[in-house]
C-alpha cells in the first residue's frame, strides 16, 4: 500500500507515485498547480492559512474560448449599464467551498483594474460585479475566476428572482416596523388597561394615547400602506376584498382614537390599529413567502435550447445562428447532440432518443432518406441532414410555442379564503353601519354610536381569517417536504384536494422506464465477463440494461483487442482470436447468424466467434405500488386515465397489470395536451403525472402538474409539484396531505368565523371595551395556530 | 407621579427604540442580511490587508467615476 498525500492545492488526497511533484509540494493535476503558483505570485498564498483544510474541485484545464462572452449578444442579455455608466453582470461561481474561496475570488477581482465592486454571496454563489467595460471586458473577468481555480457563468438576474426578492424584502420592512410599533404599543396598552381598573388620571391617560398615537402612525401609513393599495384595487374593480375590510377598520378607528386624545374622553384604541395591521401583514407575509416566484415563469428558449447550429457551407463546418438557417440548409449533428430543425438525413447512420416525442426510452435507428425531428437526440449517430423546415415552421418551435399558450392559460381554481373574504368583507361592514345607525336613532350621543360602530369593525377584523390558509398551507408544505414532495406554490394544495381526474404517462413514471432484462436464454456456456465488458462499454440503454443484469460478481477489466459501435446495430470487439457480437436481430443476420427466436419484448443477442450463445429479453416493469395507488384513488372516486406516446400493445399490458381501465395509446405530446383540454370543457380538474420532454405540454396544461424528480429539466421547470423519489407512494402521499391541508384551512376558517359570530353580537350589543377587543384578537389568532400545530404533530407520529 | 416624567420617559424610550429601528431598516436594505454566512465569516479575515484593499478599491471606484466618460 503506498501513502496517500493531499494535493497542495485542492487538498484531495491521492497515493504518492500518481502525484506531481514541486519542490516539497505535491499537485494531483496540472491545473491544481498552475493556480498554486498564479496565487503565490501574485500575494493570494494566504489564501491556503484560510482555507484550512477544505476540499476544492481541482480546476478544469479545458474551457470552452472566453471570447464569446464579449459578443454583442451575450452582453446584449446579461449586463446590464447602470447610471454611472458602469456595466454591471450576474454571475454563478462554480467551486466555491468556504469563506476562503469567498475571499479569494473577491480579492483577485478587486485587485483588477477597471473592477469597482465585486460581491460573491457565500450562500448561493452568486456574484454581482461592477466594471468599467472600456478598461476590462467581461471575458478578462471570467478568465481571471477561470485561472485561480473556479468557474463562472452568468445569469439573468432580472427574471430569475430580483423581482420575488424585492417584494420579499419589502415586506420584511414593513413588519420590521409593524412589529416594531406594535410590541411598544402593548406594554404601554399594559399600562392603560392597568388603569381602567384601578383609576388614572386624565392627564396620564392623554399622555399614554399620545404615545401610542405617535407609535401607531407610522404602522398605519407605512406598514398599512399595502391594505390601502389592495383596498384602491378591490374598489376599482368593484370587489369587497379582506383588504377594504382592514383599511376602512383601521383608519377608522384611528380618526376616533385622534378624537378621543383631544377631547380627553373614553377610551382610544390605537393598540387595536397596529394590533390589526400586523396580524394581517403577517399572514399576507406567510403567503408571499410560500408563492410561486416570477423564476419559474422562465424562458424557456434560452435555457434549454442551443441558439447555435452547425450548417456544411462550401464543405465547410461553420456555426449560425439557428433563426438565420433556412430551408436547404444542410445541417451537421454528432452524438450526443440534440437536433434543432426537421429535415432528411443525406449522410450517416445512427440511432435516435426520439423520447421527446413518444416518451420511450428505446433507441431508434435512422438511415440515409429518413426524416430526423427537431427536439430528438442522437445517441451516437454522426449525420449531415438537409433542413426541410426553418426553426420557425419547426417542431420544436411549435412545441415551444404552445408551452408558452399552455403556461399563460393555466387554469386557476379560486381559493376558498378569498372567496370567503369577499362575503365576509361585505357582512361586516354592512353590520357595522347598521349597528352605528341602530344606536344614532335609539337615542344615543353620536360618539358612543359611532364607538359601538367601529368596535364591531375592530372585533371583527380579520386576524385569524387571515392567518386561517396561509398557516395551514405552510403546514402542508413542510409535511410534504419531509416526504420528498415539493409543491412550488401553496395554492397548488387546495386545487389538488379538489382534483377528480388523475392523468398518468406510461414510460418514467408508472413503469421504472429504463429496459430491464426479463429474460434470460442461455444456448451455450459462455465467459459472462465477456458479455459485461462489451455492454458496459456502450451507452445505449438497451446495452445498460443488459449490462445491469449481468453484472453480479466482481468481473475482471477486460482490454479489447479491437472495439466497435456499430451505429443502430450493436458492438463488436476483438479479443486474442474470439470475435464477439452483441447487438440485434439485424447485426446478427447481417454477419450471417441465424436466428429464429421471436418475442414482442426487446431482444439483444450475444455471439461468439459467429455462434449465438444468449439471447436477452428486455422490457420496461412496473413500478411498486403502482396497483396499491390506483385502487386507493378509485376509493376516493379519482377517475385515472394513462396516456402514452408507445404503442396500444404495451399499454395495455401495463394497463391491465395494474388495474387502469381508461389507456389512451400513441398519443403526441399535442393530443395528451388536447385531452386535457377536453376533460377541462368537461368541468374535470385534472393532475396530470409525467416526467419527459413529450409530457410538458399537458403538464403546463393541467390545473396541476406533477413531475417525477428524476424527469427532464424542462419538465421540472414547467410543473407545479415535484417528487423528489420518484415513487408511486408518494403520488399517494401528495393526495394525502393535499386533502388533509385542505380539511385544515376549512377547520381554521370555521373557526374564526364561529369565533366572530359570538363576538360580534357583543360587540354590536356594546360590551365590548378595549382590552376585550385586544385579547380576542391574539387569542383567535393563537387557536388557528394551535389548531394548524396540531395537525403537524398527528402526522409526525404516522 | 407626575405627568411630564413618565412624558419624557416614554418619549426618550421611544425615540431610542425608533432609532434602533432605523438602524435594522437600513441594515435590511443594505442587503447586510441576504448572505447570512458572509458576514459572519468575515470576520476570521479581518486584518490590515483587508483594510488596504478597502481604501484602495475605494480610492479606483473614486478615479474612475471621476474620469470614466463612457460614450
Amino acid at each position: 500500500m503506498s501513502n496517500k498525500v493531499a494535493c497542495s492545492h485542492c487538498h484531495l488526497e491521492f497515493s504518492e507515485e500518481v502525484m506531481i511533484k514541486d519542490e516539497e509540494h505535491y499537485f494531483c493535476c496540472n491545473g491544481c498547480q498552475g493556480v498554486f503558483h498564479l496565487l503565490a505570485d501574485e500575494g493570494y498564498d494566504s489564501f491556503y492559512a484560510k482555507a484550512g483544510d477544505v476540499k476544492l474541485t481541482p480546476p478544469t484545464e479545458q474551457y470552452e474560448d472566453s471570447s464569446n462572452f464579449n459578443a454583442p449578444a451575450f452582453y446584449d442579455r446579461f449586463v446590464k449599464i447602470n447610471n454611472d455608466g458602469f456595466s454591471k453582470v450576474s454571475l454563478i461561481i462554480e467551486g466555491i467551498h468556504c469563506s476562503a474561496c469567498v475571499w479569494l475570488n473577491e480579492k483577485a477581482l478587486h485587485n483588477m483594474d477597471g473592477i469597482i465592486e465585486a460581491n460573491i454571496n457565500f450562500t448561493n454563489n452568486k456574484a454581482n460585479i461592477v466594471w468599467a467595460d472600456e478598461v476590462v471586458k467581461l471575458s478578462e473577468i471570467i478568465d481571471m475566476i477561470r485561472a485561480i481555480g473556479y468557474n463562472a457563468y452568468p445569469y439573468d438576474a432580472e427574471i430569475q428572482e430580483s423581482h420575488a426578492n424585492k417584494e420579499r424584502k419589502d415586506y420584511y420592512l414593513r413588519m420590521a416596523v409593524a412589529i416594531f410599533a406594535s410590541m411598544n404599543i402593548m406594554w404601554i396598552a399594559v399600562a392603560q388597561y392597568a388603569g381602567y381598573f384601578s383609576g388614572m388620571t386624565q392627564d396620564i391617560k392623554t399622555i399614554l394615547n399620545i404615545a401610542e398615537w405617535i407609535l401607531s402612525t407610522p404602522v398605519l401609513f407605512f406598514s398599512g400602506w399595502i391594505f390601502f393599495r389592495g383596498a384602491y384595487y378591490g374598489i376599482k374593480t368593484k370587489v369587497v376584498n379582506m383588504d377594504i375590510l382592514v383599511a376602512t377598520g383601521a383608519s377608522l378607528t384611528y380618526l376616533y382614537s385622534i378624537y378621543i386624545t383631544f377631547f380627553q374622553a373614553g377610551e382610544a384604541y390605537f393598540d387595536s390599529v397596529s394590533m390589526i395591521i400586523t396580524f394581517v401583514l403577517i399572514g399576507k407575509f406567510l403567503e408571499v413567502l410560500s408563492k410561486k416566484n416570477a423564476a419559474d415563469t422562465l424562458d424557456i428558449m434560452g435555457k434549454h435550447i442551443p441558439s447555435e447550429i452547425n450548417v456544411l457551407v462550401n464543405e465547410k463546418i461553420v456555426s449560425c445562428k439557428l433563426t438565420d438557417a433556412k430551408v436547404g440548409d444542410i445541417v451537421v449533428v454528432s452524438s450526443g447532440e440534440k437536433v434543432l430543425l426537421d429535415g432528411e438525413i443525406i449522410k450517416g447512420e445512427g440511432s435516435f432518443d426520439e423520447s421527446s416525442l413518444t416518451g420511450e426510452s428505446e433507441a431508434i435507428a435512422k438511415y440515409i432518406g429518413d426524416s430526423v425531428i427537431s427536439g430528438t437526440v442522437s445517441i451516437d449517430a454522426d449525420i449531415h441532414f438537409r433542413a426541410t423546415k426553418d426553426f420557425e415552421h419547426s417542431t420544436l418551435s411549435n412545441l415551444v410555442h404552445l408551452l408558452d399558450n399552455a403556461m399563460a392559460k393555466k387554469p386557476k381554481i379560486e381559493q376558498l379564503a378569498n372567496k370567503l373574504s369577499e362575503y365576509f368583507s361585505t357582512v361586516i361592514l354592512a353590520f357595522s353601519f347598521v349597528t352605528f345607525a341602530v344606536w344614532w336613532l335609539w337615542p344615543h350621543s353620536f360618539e358612543v354610536a359611532f364607538m359601538v360602530g367601529i368596535s364591531v369593525i375592530v372585533i371583527a377584523c380579520p386576524c385569524a381569517l387571515a392567518l386561517a390558509t396561509p398557516v395551514a398551507t405552510l403546514v402542508g408544505l413542510s409535511l410534504g417536504a419531509k416526504r420528498g414532495i415539493l409543491f412550488k406554490e401553496a395554492a397548488q394544495l387546495e386545487t389538488m384536494a379538489k382534483v377528480d381526474t388523475l392523468v398518468l404517462d406510461k414510460t418514467g413514471t408508472l413503469t421504472i422506464g429504463k429496459p430491464e432484462v426479463v429474460q434470460e436464454i442461455v444456448l451455450e456456456e459462455f465467459d459472462r465477463s465477456l458479455l459485461y465488458a462489451i455492454t458496459s462499454s456502450s451507452k445505449h440503454p438497451i446495452s445498460k440494461g443488459v449490462s445491469a443484469f449481468v453484472k453480479e460478481e466482481e468481473f475482471e477489466v477486460i482490454n479489447f483487442d479491437s472495439f466497435t459501435q456499430l451505429q443502430a446495430l450493436g458492438i463488436q470487439a476483438q479479443l486474442g482470436s474470439k470475435e464477439l457480437l452483441g447487438g440485434n436481430y439485424r447485426l446478427m443476420k447481417e454477419n450471417g447468424i441465424d436466428v429464429t427466436h421471436e418475442s414482442d419484448k426487446t431482444l439483444f443477442f450475444f455471439a461468439v466467434d459467429k455462434k449465438l450463445v444468449a439471447i436477452y429479453e428486455l422490457s420496461d416493469t412496473i413500478k411498486e405500488g403502482a396497483k396499491a395507488l390506483v385502487e386507493d384513488l378509485n376509493s376516493k372516486n379519482i377517475d385515472v386515465i394513462m396516456l402514452t406516446g408507445d404503442n396500444e400493445n404495451a399499454a395495455l399490458r401495463v394497463a391491465n397489470a395494474i388495474g387502469i381501465q381508461t389507456v389512451l395509446a400513441q398519443q403526441s405530446p399535442q393530443d395528451k395536451a388536447a385531452f386535457i383540454s377536453k376533460l377541462h370543457e368537461d368541468k374535470k380538474t385534472v393532475v396530470m403525472v409525467g416526467d419527459g420532454v413529450n409530457d410538458i405540454l399537458a403538464l403546463s396544461s393541467a390545473d396541476i402538474g406533477i413531475v417525477m424528480g428524476s424527469g427532464s429539466d424542462i419538465a421540472v421547470d414547467v410543473s407545479d409539484v415535484i417528487l423528489l423519489n420518484d415513487s408511486l407512494s408518494s403520488l399517494n402521499d401528495a393526495f394525502k396531505i393535499s386533502r388533509t391541508t385542505y380539511g385544515l384551512i376549512k377547520q381554521n376558517l370555521a373557526l374564526s368565523l364561529v369565533y366572530n359570530g359570538i363576538t360580534i353580537p357583543l360587540a354590536m350589543a356594546g360590551y365590548i371595551i378595549p382590552l376585550i377587543a385586544a385579547i380576542s384578537m391574539s387569542v383567535s389568532s393563537l387557536l388557528v395556530v394551535g389548531n394548524s400545530m396540531r395537525i403537524k404533530l398527528k402526522w409526525k407520529k404516522n | 407621579m407626575d405627568g411630564w416624567l413618565i412624558a419624557m420617559m416614554l418619549g426618550g424610550s421611544i425615540f431610542l427604540g425608533g432609532l434602533a429601528l432605523l438602524a435594522f431598516l437600513w441594515a435590511i436594505k443594505n442587503g447586510q442580511f441576504d448572505d447570512e454566512e458572509k458576514f459572519l465569516n468575515a470576520v476570521q479575515y479581518d486584518g490590515e490587508d483587508e483594510l488596504n484593499d478597502a481604501v484602495n478599491l475605494e480610492r479606483k471606484k473614486k478615479k474612475l467615476k471621476r474620469e470614466y466618460r463612457p460614450e
